[in-house]
């Protein structure tokens, strides 16, 4: 193995297996084995059910149990011989609609920023040498639930769902393995006041950047509410977050955003 | 023999084999003409509109072209069309009383891609048969049910019957019929299944799930609970969540009856004491 895993300062990596050697993540409720064997990689995963730990404890570790025995079982064949896994942290391939666990008003002309979380998955592929990398699946640590943003059942998209604090204060935040926390800047330059029940975070459009302290944050997105509707001026930062030391690059963003696009990025609940 | 010969080369140096080659020159620069003009067509609109306006297109085009060259070649040969026109518009006034139905099949063939109520690839409800869309033809659509059969639907039947397209809209509700006791607490049984939708990740946060009480059943409390899904996880969540509400109220003690018959003497009473007895003896009988 290249990384001693008692003492690896992240869940996510490269991984060197030798023959017949299995390794084991647990982070949160998800456990992940993965097993190199007979020119074959198994990969099982499964979630606990019920499942409440507010720090989420993560580790990595060898194990004899064998994918087969978890609840989702895939099988890869190789005619090459690979030896090393890698396990990136990725953002979700939809918008994750965040609903604050309290509702706020925002005064017109008022600007805030929120510290939103988003829920992670992990990308397992095959590195190759000098070849890209042989892309497996993915899988996330928690489910999120599905939800629809739009003004009607016929209008709008299907997202993920994720309830939030919204926090303001950034020594407030918890360091948690499993998601990733956006700044989020809204202003509100119409002249009525803005409720926000429901908020559009663009995930897919985000890159993903970890700091010296080891939790994952991505670009601030900012949000300007120029008339009285839940539609927003859409800005996101091509740097990582002010908020971060040492911040390194892990990934890029699943799809390019368009500079000044207009989302409907608040509310959007009917009945 | 002599006389054979003769025809014949007077057949051949007259001007009606040049009007039979001319025409058949006319025939296959139509043909070649049709098939490249149509092809290019379908090029162009491909990406613009759907497979089935496509292949109509490409094939109307075709026929369009081939018959207006047909007709040039005939002329060519010496037909006179006035004649034929008027012979093809008497056949048609027959042909049309003899061939009704097909014809109200095409022009509703002709309504359906108009309206374009659904697609190739959707998934429609016709009457009691449900099944994918195979292809939107001239006189009927082909469908696939799910148990494999293969169904023809004339188009006549589609536009005059109630059509449900299944897969136009990207989410569904699922309405599900839940019946508990008589002594159940209803806002306890409703704090339950709105935390069982919840917990589904397959039932959607928003558009939220919907309590309606339908009222009171021959042996339960009806209750109809809805939630929504995306279309193509609707089967998976009507499966699990109705195992995850039998799980929940199994866990919280709440009955889920059958229909049963209970009998009261005019208020709530006792159950009716019964007793067994040994054999009567045969003289009080």
């Amino acid at each position: 193995m290249t990384t001693e895993f008692d003492n690896l300062p992240h869940w996510w990596g490269s991984f060197t297996f030798p023959y017949e050697q299995g390794l084991q993540w647990r982070i949160g409720p998800l456990t992940l084995i993965v097993c190199h064997r007979n020119g074959e990689w198994h990969l099982g995963h499964q979630r606990a059910e019920n499942f409440e730990d507010p720090d989420i404890t993560w580790e990595v570790c060898r194990t004899e149990e064998l994918p087969e025995t978890l609840d989702n079982h895939s099988r890869y064949i190789f005619s090459k011989a690979v030896k090393e896994l890698l396990v990136t942290p990725r953002l979700a391939d939809r918008p994750v609609i965040s609903r604050p666990r309290v509702p706020f008003n925002l005064t017109a002309g008022e600007e805030v920023t929120l510290y939103v979380s988003s829920p992670l998955w992990l990308e397992l592929a095959l590195a190759l040498g000098a070849s890209p990398p042989i892309k497996l699946e993915e899988v996330s640590i928690q489910r999120p639930s599905d939800t629809w943003f739009g003004p009607s059942t016929l209008e709008g998209e299907l997202c993920y769902a994720s309830a939030t604090h919204c926090r303001i204060h950034l020594d407030e935040l918890p360091q948690r393995a499993h998601r990733a926390i956006t700044p989020v800047l809204i202003r509100n330059q119409a002249d009525t006041t803005l409720t926000v029940e429901r908020l559009n975070l663009p995930a897919p459009l985000l890159s993903l950047y970890v700091c010296a302290e080891g939790q994952l944050w991505t670009p601030r997105v900012t949000l300007i509410r120029g008339r009285d509707e839940d539609m927003a001026e859409l800005k996101i930062d091509d740097k990582p977050p002010e908020e971060i030391n040492s911040p390194r690059l892990l990934g890029a963003p699943r799809q390019t955003a368009h500079v000044g696009a207009l989302i409907r990025a608040f509310n959007a609940v009917f009945s | 023999m002599g006389e054979f010969w003769g025809e014949i080369v007077s057949f051949l140096s007259s001007e009606r084999l040049w009007g039979a080659t001319r025409a058949i020159i006319v025939v296959i620069i139509g043909l070649t003409t049709a098939k490249l003009v149509s092809s290019g067509i379908a090029r162009i609109v491909d990406k613009k509109t759907d497979l089935h306006r496509t292949m109509l297109l490409k094939r109307g085009t075709y026929h369009l072209i081939l018959i207006l060259f047909l007709i040039t070649a005939l002329h060519q040969v010496g037909f006179n069309l006035s004649v034929l026109l008027g012979a093809a518009g008497i056949f048609s006034v027959a042909i049309g009383f003899a061939s009704q139905t097909s014809a109200s099949n095409l022009i509703s063939g002709l309504f359906l891609v108009a309206e374009r109520p659904f697609t190739v690839g959707d998934v429609i409800r016709v009457g009691t048969t449900t099944g994918e869309v195979l292809s939107i033809d001239t006189l009927s659509v082909k469908l696939r049910t799910f148990d494999n059969l293969f169904v023809r639907i004339p188009n006549e039947s589609l536009i005059k019957s109630e059509v449900t397209t299944l897969t136009r809209f990207p989410i569904r509700r699922a309405d599900l019929m839940v019946g508990v006791a008589y002594k159940e607490d209803l806002s306890k049984v409703r704090a339950i299944l709105e935390e069982v939708a919840d917990k589904n990740p397959l039932s959607l946060e928003e558009p939220k799930p919907r309590y309606i009480f339908q009222g009171f059943g021959e042996s339960s409390l009806d209750i109809q609970f809805s939630v929504w899904a995306k279309r193509e996880n609707f089967l998976d969540l009507k499966n699990s969540i109705y195992s995850e509400i039998k799980t929940a109220f199994d866990e919280q003690g709440i009955e889920i009856p059958f229909p049963h018959r209970t009998i009261y003497t005019g208020s709530v009473t006792e159950p009716f004491p019964i007793k067994t007895s040994g054999d009567q003896p045969a003289d009080q009988s």
